[in-house]
């Protein structure tokens, strides 16, 4: 099924902007050397990946692909500070981050993650959207216009006072996107969104993706999705053989 | 035709109906000491049960071994060992606790901890980890994690609650061991219940035992329906 997405990441970021701005944009976000990640496994030692250099920049927009098994999960949650591993120096946002484990408060709150399934916590759906804001004490009012504007963003307005777990695979993972998006991120790490969705819910998935580089976060896209990986403006890292290639 | 039994029940009914006093003060020393110990040792299990779930560190697996090790422990040892620490001259004896209520609440603490750690921890244990996950790519903090993991544990917890309270609400060897089973003061439904068939007494024995055994279906009943709300969740998920 083909789809049509009408939104061109690089487009919509650059249009418009002189140089300067066009710069500051390019800049790294986040510059990672030396990652390793060892697995043991039966008592024997397994590097999944040894990785020379990742340079996500801001306003970027990135697929990264390859075999299933290859690391791509894995290589998401080391970046969301969700999984240990060894990384030689790591720059966020121009600074040296000298405590990689855990992450800074600063840089935990600029980096979201979402799992491939969602998960959704046993409130209401927009409770689950605010949940972030919350967590940074955000005044009530405050949370309440973010989530409205969220939930219109995701189109999930009609299930504001759904159980969760009465979603389906699509609506979890749009509010799961909302509840992202909502907390305006820096780095979006996104873990296979389409996985398991077919039909007009992969769409939506899909549609919603350049809007969030629209709204100022990088994204990395960990997936197989030949929609996702063909959007404009979007740039393809390979994970082989535990190593990245950029194309 | 004699009939002791039959005639024992009956006057054990007729003792709850009439509210015999000495009969409800027992009752009442029961479940006062059963849920202040409750109460009392709830918060440092939960949060034991929680960390020992969801951290890696040296020596966990001895610390899972020796809470469900404890789950085993009989009630008439651990009152045996706080007998020791209480009596006069144990390290404790200051605090004059041997054959008081607080001794049997400080018992009953003892015995509940166990109960509610070993049932927290296979609760949060068995819940998906990506909820804590999901809480700290949200920008979590520790504590704020925490409450997220047990709020989503709640079936499991609550269900420790009720078990740790069924235990302790039956025990008889710490409370007889260190409340001393004293009439008036220190004696509760299960060390009442022993004494007054040693005495051949047996319808105050049964009163206190339909009480007991009344709490048990109460609190069952209470359990059941967790479970049964449990696993609604699970089905709707």
């Amino acid at each position: 099924m083909s789809i049509s997405i009408h939104t061109s990441i690089s487009a919509a970021v650059y249009e418009n902007e002189n140089v300067p701005q066009r710069d500051e944009r390019r800049k790294a976000l986040l510059g990672v050397r030396g990652l390793r990640k060892r697995f043991h496994e039966h008592h024997r030692e397994r590097l999944l990946f040894d990785i020379d250099r990742i340079e996500i920049a801001t306003h970027g927009a990135y697929v990264l692909t390859g075999a299933n098994g290859a690391g791509k999960s894995t290589l998401l949650r080391v970046l969301a500070g969700l999984e240990r591993a060894e990384i030689d120096s790591l720059r966020f946002a121009c600074e040296d981050v000298l405590r990689v484990h855990p992450y800074p408060r600063a840089m935990r709150e600029a980096i979201v993650y979402v799992h491939q399934h969602p998960i959704l916590f046993s409130t209401s759906v927009a409770h689950n959207v605010g949940y972030g804001l919350a967590m940074r004490r955000v005044p009530k009012d405050e949370i309440a216009r973010c989530v409205a504007e969220a939930m219109d963003w995701a189109g999930v307005t009609h299930l504001e006072g759904t159980d969760p777990s009465k979603l389906s695979g699509g609506e979890r993972q749009r509010v799961a996107l909302a509840r992202a998006k909502v907390l305006k991120p820096r780095l979006l790490l996104l873990d296979e969104p389409t996985a398991n969705l077919d039909g007009q819910a992969r769409e939506q998935v899909i549609a919603l993706i350049p809007t969030l580089v629209e709204a100022g976060s990088s994204v990395v896209i960990a997936c197989h999705d030949r929609d996702l990986i063909g959007l404009p403006g979007i740039q393809r890292m390979k994970l082989r053989d535990g190593r990245i290639e950029y194309r | 035709m004699d009939l002791p039994m039959l005639d024992a029940t009956l006057h054990a009914f007729a003792m709850l109906v009439s509210g015999d006093g000495a009969l409800w003060y027992i009752v009442w020393v029961s479940l006062k000491t059963s849920l202040v110990g409750l109460l009392l040792a709830a918060p440092p299990a939960v949060l034991l049960g929680y960390i020992i779930a969801m951290y890696r560190f040296r020596g966990r697996r001895i610390a899972i071994w020796l809470a469900q090790a404890a789950l085993s422990l009989p009630t008439v040892l651990i009152g045996l060992l706080l007998y020791l620490l209480l009596s006069r001259r144990g390290p404790l004896g200051d605090l004059q606790w041997l054959f008081s209520q607080p001794g049997i609440v400080f018992g009953q603490c003892v015995v509940a901890l166990p109960v509610l750690l070993a049932f927290t921890l296979a609760a949060v244990q068995g819940l998906d980890p990506r909820y804590a996950e999901t809480a700290v790519a949200l920008g979590a903090s520790r504590w704020q994690v925490m409450l997220r993991v047990l709020h989503e544990a709640r079936f499991g917890v609550m269900a420790a609650v009720l078990s740790g309270f069924g235990r302790v609400i039956s025990e008889v060897g710490c409370a007889l061991m260190v409340g001393g089973n004293i009439e008036g003061q220190t004696r509760t439904i299960t060390t009442a219940i022993a004494l007054e068939t040693s005495k051949g007494d047996f319808a105050q024995g049964i009163a206190l035992g339909i009480v007991l055994v009344t709490l048990a279906l109460l609190m069952n009943g209470a359990l059941m329906m967790l479970q049964g709300d449990a696993h609604a969740a699970r089905e709707r998920g």
